[in-house]
Order: C-alpha cells, then sequence, then structure tokens
C-alpha cells in the first residue's frame, strides 16, 4: 500500500510546475512584452499628450476628447468608413462565393480561372492602385475612353465626391434630398477596385471550405430528390458558415484598417478620408502624434466592437 | 530532479538568448548626441492647439563656445551622415562629391551619405521619426517650413556662427556672391537673426509653353500678362478633343505663383498671419475659376505622376505650371514623343509685367544638432560643396539654378551645349532667362506647418475652382481662418 502524495508536496508541484510552464513561455512573453504590449502601452502615453517630434505636455484625455466633439473629422472619417465597409464587404464575399460554387463544379479551365482571380491579390497593391488610378483617368483613362465608344458620358470617377444617388438623379431630372446622396463616386470607384483585389482571395478561402464539405451528404440529398437550390441552401450554406465566419471577419477588420490603395487612388480625397487616412494626415502632415495616436485608439475600439458583435452573431449561426 | 534542472537550465538559457537579440548589433563607434530636450513649460495642460503652451526654443550650441575654439583633426576623424533624395545625375553628382571630400578635406571629416526613397514628405517624416528616436542624420534636405518645425524643438542649428567664424567662415566677398535673396529664403522672422538651411537647391514656378501651338493660334510670344494668359489658354482648349490650355495638377505652389503674380504674398511679412485672401488671392482663385469653368483648363488626377508632363508632350495641353527643375525632364519627353515641337519656358505672366513677382523654392541643406565638432564638420561639408566650381557643376547635373553669382555664367554656358536640348534651343536659352527671375523672387512660407496649411490650400482650390461648389471669397477666408490656427499651434512660445 502506498502513501498518498501530501497536500504540501502536491503544493510545490504545481508551483514548480507554473514556474516551468513560465519559463518555457518567457522568450515568447518577452518577444510580446517587447514589441507588442510596450508599443500599444506607449502609444497610450502618447494619446495623452500633445506630442509633436517629442512631448511637449501632458493634456490627459483631451485629444480623445477633441476627437470625439461633435463635429470633428474623426465622425466623418468613422462614416466614411463605415461606409468603405458596407459596401465593399457583401459585394466581395457574395462575389467570392459565387464564383467559388462555380469554379467548384466540373468546369473546364477552372485550374486557370482560380489563378486569373488570384492574381490580383499576390500583386503589389500600390502597383495594380497606381494602374487603376490612370484606368479612371477622367480625360485620358481606358474606362471613360470605352464609356465615349458606347456614346454614353464620361465619368470624373476618382475626381468625383458627389454621391452616386445624386449623380443618377441629375441624369434622370429629379430632385434629390441631402440624405439620400449615397456614397461618392470616388468612394465607389475604390470600391470597384478593392472588389478586383480581394475577390480571389476570398474565392480561396471559400473553395477550402467547400471542399471540407463531405460529399456524401450532397449524395444522399440528391438521392432524396434535392434540387440545386436545396443543395446550397441546407448543406453548402450550414456547413461554410465557419469559413463564411472567418471571411466575414478578416474582410470586415481588413475595411475598418484600409489605407494603401485609397492612398493612391484619391489621398484621402473626395469622401475617401477613411479614419486610417485621417490618422495618417494627423501623424504625418500635421505632426500631431498625439492626436493621431487618439484616434487610432478610437479606431481599435470600433475594429473590437465589431469583432463582439460578430462573435456574438456568430455563435447562434456558425455551425461547427 | 536532475531532469528538471536541466529543462530550468535550458529554459533560462532561451530566455537570456530572447533577450540579447536585440542588443547583439554592435553600438556605433560613435553614437549620436540624442537631441535636446525641449524646455519644460508649467502652463496648465488644454487643448493640444494652443500656441500659449508651446515650449520655448532651445538656444542652438554652435554659439555657445565660439565656433573658432573647435578643432578637428585628420588623426581623429569626425564622421557625419547625410540623407537626401535626389535621384539621377544629381544623386550621382552628390556621391561623387562626397567620395572626392572624404579623400581630400583637410579635416578628416568622413561624411556617409544615404538617399532616401520617395517623396520629400517622406524624408520629412523619415527625419521626424529619427528625431524621436534620438538618431537624426547630420545634414539633411529641408524646405524652408521644416527646418523650421525642426527648429521648434531646437533639432536644428543655426548657421549664421559658422558663416561668421574668422577660421572656418566665409569672407564678405564668399557670402556677397551668394545671391541675396537665396541666403534670406532661408531665414525665418520667427528665429530672428538664424539661418536655418543653407541653399544648395533653388527652382522657379515657370511656365511651359508649347511654342508651335502658341504660333497656330496667331501668338508671336508666350503670353506677359494674365489676361494674355488666360486667353490664349481659352483659345486653345477644345475639350471635345481632349486639348485643354492649361494642365493643373493641384501642385500647391502654383497657386502660390498666381497669388505673387497678382501682387500679393501667402504669408504677411513678418510671419504673423496667412494673407493669401488678400484682393491677389481672389484674383488668383478667380482666374483658376474660370479657366475649369470654360473648361480651359484640365485637372490632373493626384494619383497619374508626372500627368502634365505626359500630356504636355503629347500636345493636348498649351501650357503647363511647373517647377524650371523639370527643363531635362520636359525634354526628354517631348524628344521621345510622335511629333516632337518647339518649347520653353517662361516668367509666369503677370498682373503688372512691370512689376513682376516669382515663386522661387528648394529644399536647403540644414544641419541637426549633435556635437560641435560634427557640426561644425557638417558646415565645412556645406561649405566646400558651395564652391563656384562645385556649385556650377552641380546646378548642370542636377537642374537647378547656381546659388552663386560666380557660377552662374558657367552653368548656363555647360546647358546651352548640353546635348539633350540641341533640338530645342528655346528652352536652352530659358535656362540662362532663369536668372534675370532671381530678382523678383518671393518665397512662400518658410514656418512650421506649412505643409497642412498646402493641404487647405488645395481642398480650396478644388471646392472653389475645380468643382465651384463654394464662393471664392469665403474659400479663401475659410483656408485662411484655419491656416491660421495651424500657424498659432506651430509658433515658438512668446512669438
Amino acid at each position: 500500500m502506498t502513501r498518498p502524495p501530501s497536500r504540501t508536496w502536491l503544493n510545490r508541484r504545481a508551483v514548480n510546475e507554473a514556474l516551468l510552464a513560465l519559463l518555457f513561455l518567457a522568450p515568447a512573453l518577452v518577444l510580446f512584452l517587447a514589441f507588442t504590449f510596450f508599443p500599444i502601452g506607449f502609444g497610450f502615453v502618447i494619446s495623452l499628450h500633445n506630442w509633436r517630434v517629442g512631448p511637449r505636455e501632458f493634456v490627459g484625455l483631451g485629444n480623445y476628447a477633441r476627437a470625439l466633439a461633435g463635429g470633428s473629422e474623426f465622425w466623418s472619417s468613422l462614416v466614411a468608413t463605415l461606409t468603405y465597409s458596407a459596401l465593399a464587404v457583401p459585394i466581395q464575399l457574395t462575389l467570392a462565393l459565387a464564383l467559388a460554387y462555380l469554379l467548384f463544379q466540373k468546369v473546364r479551365g477552372k485550374a486557370l480561372f482560380r489563378v486569373v482571380m488570384f492574381l490580383p491579390w499576390v500583386t503589389s497593391t500600390v502597383a495594380t492602385a497606381a494602374v487603376w488610378a490612370r484606368l479612371y483617368s477622367p480625360d485620358i483613362g481606358l474606362i471613360n475612353g470605352a464609356l465615349k465608344a458606347l456614346g454614353l458620358q464620361p465619368m470624373r470617377w476618382l475626381l468625383e465626391d458627389k454621391g452616386i444617388f445624386t449623380l443618377m438623379a441629375r441624369d434622370w431630372g429629379l430632385p434629390i434630398p441631402a440624405w439620400l446622396t449615397g456614397p461618392s463616386l470616388a468612394m465607389v470607384s475604390v470600391v470597384i477596385y478593392t472588389t478586383w483585389v480581394f475577390v480571389g482571395y476570398n474565392m480561396t478561402l471559400f473553395l477550402a471550405g467547400l471542399g471540407n464539405i463531405p460529399p456524401e451528404m450532397y449524395e444522399a440529398a440528391k438521392i432524396d430528390g434535392a434540387n440545386g437550390w436545396q443543395l446550397f441552401r441546407h448543406i453548402t450554406w450550414p456547413l461554410l458558415s465557419p469559413t463564411t465566419f472567418f471571411v466575414v471577419l478578416i474582410t470586415i477588420i481588413g475595411t475598418l484598417k484600409a489605407f494603401n490603395h485609397i492612398w493612391v487612388m484619391t489621398q484621402g480625397e473626395n469622401g475617401t478620408q477613411t479614419a486610417s487616412i485621417l490618422i495618417y494626415r494627423q501623424f504625418y502632415e500635421f505632426q500631431r502624434a498625439g492626436y493621431a495616436s487618439a484616434l487610432a485608439f478610437l479606431l481599435s475600439g470600433v475594429i473590437l466592437l465589431a469583432t463582439l458583435i460578430q462573435n456574438r452573431i456568430a455563435a447562434q449561426r456558425v455551425h461547427y | 530532479m536532475k531532469n528538471r534542472l536541466f529543462i530550468a537550465t535550458l529554459a533560462c538559457s532561451l530566455i537570456l538568448a530572447a533577450c540579447a537579440t536585440p542588443t547583439a548589433a554592435p553600438a556605433p563607434a560613435e553614437p549620436m548626441q540624442p537631441p535636446a530636450q525641449p524646455a519644460e513649460t508649467s502652463a496648465p495642460a488644454a487643448e493640444p492647439t494652443q500656441a500659449a503652451e508651446m515650449p520655448t526654443p532651445a538656444p542652438t550650441e554652435a554659439t555657445a563656445g565660439g565656433v573658432d575654439s573647435i578643432v578637428l583633426s585628420k588623426d581623429q576623424p569626425t564622421e557625419i551622415l547625410f540623407w537626401h533624395r535626389y535621384s539621377g545625375g544629381a544623386q550621382k553628382f552628390v556621391e561623387q562629391f562626397v567620395e572626392k571630400f572624404n579623400a581630400e578635406n583637410p579635416f578628416g571629416i568622413k561624411v556617409t551619405v544615404e538617399k532616401i526613397d520617395g517623396s520629400y514628405a517622406d524624408l520629412y517624416n523619415k527625419i521626424n521619426a529619427a528625431l524621436q528616436g534620438g538618431t537624426p542624420p547630420n545634414i539633411a534636405q529641408a524646405y524652408q517650413n521644416q527646418a523650421s518645425f525642426y527648429r521648434l524643438d531646437g533639432h536644428v542649428v543655426d548657421l549664421m556662427p559658422f558663416i561668421n567664424s574668422q577660421k572656418y567662415g566665409l569672407t564678405p566677398d564668399e557670402i556677397a556672391d551668394y545671391y541675396p535673396f537665396f541666403l534670406e529664403s532661408d531665414k525665418n522672422p520667427q528665429f530672428p537673426g538664424e539661418l536655418l538651411g543653407w541653399p544648395t537647391s533653388r527652382s522657379a514656378a515657370v511656365l511651359y509653353v508649347n511654342l508651335d501651338w502658341l504660333k497656330e493660334l496667331g501668338a508671336t510670344e508666350p503670353p506677359k500678362t494674365l489676361a494674355e494668359f488666360e486667353e490664349l489658354a481659352c483659345k486653345a482648349s477644345d475639350p471635345a478633343n481632349e486639348r485643354y490650355g492649361l494642365a493643373w495638377q493641384g501642385d500647391v505652389s502654383n497657386f502660390a505663383a498666381l497669388v505673387f503674380a497678382n501682387g500679393g504674398r501667402v504669408l504677411s511679412e513678418d510671419a504673423r498671419e496667412y494673407v493669401f485672401n488678400s484682393e491677389a488671392g481672389v484674383e488668383a482663385l478667380s482666374l483658376l475659376r474660370r479657366l475649369f469653368e470654360k473648361q480651359c483648363a484640365v485637372e490632373i488626377p493626384a494619383a497619374e505622376r508626372f500627368g502634365e508632363q505626359t500630356r504636355f508632350a503629347a500636345q493636348k495641353v498649351l501650357f503647363v505650371m511647373a517647377s524650371s527643375t523639370g527643363l531635362p525632364f520636359y525634354a526628354d519627353a517631348v524628344a521621345k514623343s510622335e511629333k516632337p515641337f518647339r518649347w520653353t519656358y517662361v516668367m509666369f505672366p503677370q498682373k503688372d509685367p512691370a512689376q513682376p513677382v516669382v515663386d522661387i523654392y528648394g529644399a536647403s541643406w540644414s544641419v541637426f544638432k549633435s556635437t560641435p565638432e560634427k557640426e561644425l564638420a557638417s558646415w565645412l561639408f556645406l561649405k566646400a560643396f558651395t564652391e563656384p566650381e562645385n556649385i556650377a557643376q552641380w546646378a548642370v547635373a542636377s537642374g537647378y539654378m547656381a546659388v552663386r553669382k560666380s557660377a552662374a555664367p558657367k552653368a548656363i554656358e555647360a546647358v546651352k551645349k548640353d546635348e539633350r536640348y540641341a533640338n530645342f534651343p528655346e528652352a536652352a536659352q530659358a535656362y540662362e532667362r532663369l536668372y534675370e527671375m532671381v530678382q523678383y523672387g518671393a518665397i512662400e512660407a518658410p514656418v512650421a506647418g506649412y505643409d497642412p496649411v498646402r493641404k487647405l490650400m488645395s481642398d480650396m482650390i478644388s471646392a472653389a475652382a475645380i468643382k465651384r461648389e463654394v464662393d471664392v471669397k469665403a474659400a479663401l477666408d475659410d483656408a485662411v481662418a484655419k491656416a491660421n490656427e495651424i500657424l498659432k499651434e506651430n509658433v515658438p512660445q512668446g512669438y
């Protein structure tokens, strides 16, 4: 008969194991603290100061109050950001899912299509955005050239700050209230570019998700007489929900902090000044590091909130 | 137990290794001095834009001990770092000069030159980041307003003590050899008596003209008055065939040139307020508005780099307002076009040609605060670079004006002989006329915060002239009010 280990010995062992675990984790923790936690903390300290090249004076939450004050640029930039996200996410995901579903079937040349669709995502964003900006050029751009060839009116694209509904109403001679102007044509032009870039990437993720659905389920449903729509509605869509959740999550986060292509195409002009562009401008053009840091923390808060809401919704609708 | 000890030792080793990584790089032989901390202020915390809370600018150190007392020796080389963003011929010249200077200077100065890729704004951002990190270069290109921003926190050195040094400075004759306007343009009334940069590169806002097209329009010479300019621009325009009088690429300096041409200023002489909403500003913005309204001008999107140059070479635009430094690039573009034509650049048309004012600009080279030895070494490098022989070659290589009178004839002669202009004699002659413009020179705003003000001006031009959504005077007043807020945020304490 063996004697059971005493409580003291157990405690000591637990402490030792915990210390050992900490020791193993230490290298990663040190790196995390040095390169993630410290910069975030330091950024927060900066946001509490009037900080130019260096700190000038402590202003407490003054920078946050300034950003959140009514009529501040932060609110308009947030509206632009949310508009961009609201336009880009559904269009991108719908197209990506449709293309993925199509290319998942037995289609001739589907490997080539997949490569072609994926190419924009692996190409340099700055380069492709610059090319698209040239395509959108009002006087020498190919898009307006095509419109003219079809006998249609050329558009100002990236230079147009008027809402698309206003432009439509103007063409049709209809009056339109101010609240119904819609996103600027420049914003829509950027969304078209974004769709072109990211559809291929999202499509690839959906293809991977589709590949994980057991084929037997389709076979069984077909034997039971399910048609194409029923297969999609009752098998593909629910079983694809973990992938859909992931794609929606990264796409929303991506659109909320989008910067590169917007900067290259419009530099934030004509209704495209998103929160990231505003932060960049405040930091680099105005050299207001304190205020820009406060804006960055507020944007992070918005992204965090969006992610929490998504998680809450996903808990009810995602089937693992 | 042995196992546990071994594992613990291994874990400790890993931690130490991880901790050692960031400091593994060898320390530089001569670490830079951290930049001076701004003076503390006891003002209460409030809105960050309050001018009253600005710290008192730190005095520049160079004056403290006397420049003449500093000794540089070949036995103890002084290493300095120079950041620039020149490319092409200018970059090549700078690198060759540095190599020669390092080999021949009697002071043991070793210059390391680094090209920073990107725009002037990128260089400005990089310098600001370096200042925050305490590792600025010793010399860097900086526009006057950028140098003033660095000066607000005491990061750049006043060059006057070096110029006035008996041992290392310039003689009165040498000083007189510099075009006075160029030296004056590196001064800021907010820092009286200080010189915040050394003028190495200057160019003017000029009007590029397609001479053949002008002849077709029945004009015998480029426009001298703004009225002639407007008339010709509209006469040339044919929007149906995508041909326009003027290409407008959104460069605010061109608007400033228009304000000057109308007899106005961007900033008041004492640098206390922006004044581009004067009558001259109204006339300048109204002219642009009329040009866009009558479709005599075409807007070049910001994303289209060199779009105005491309259209000029393709004979899609009659006039382009641009920097005189573009001369070799325009020559190259026109030479490669399908149907080359005669062209040149001229002084921008004026409201009163008898009293012209020309916008002259260019990044200078500023010296950053470090040790007295490095600051002196930086000055000696600047001084050597602007020796007449060097500055003449530099002007040819870069396309800038030679900043010294004695160097100008050599630079002009070299440009006239340059093969790139063999088929464009009028363009080569334009470079000579550039030097006549210096006497009419004006600078936009050498004060900190002018970069965001330029953005305000750009938005104002877009709203009032291009889109014509707001009244010209209202747009100017609004922009000036906002610009003056930015000015207040960036003035030294007590100014």
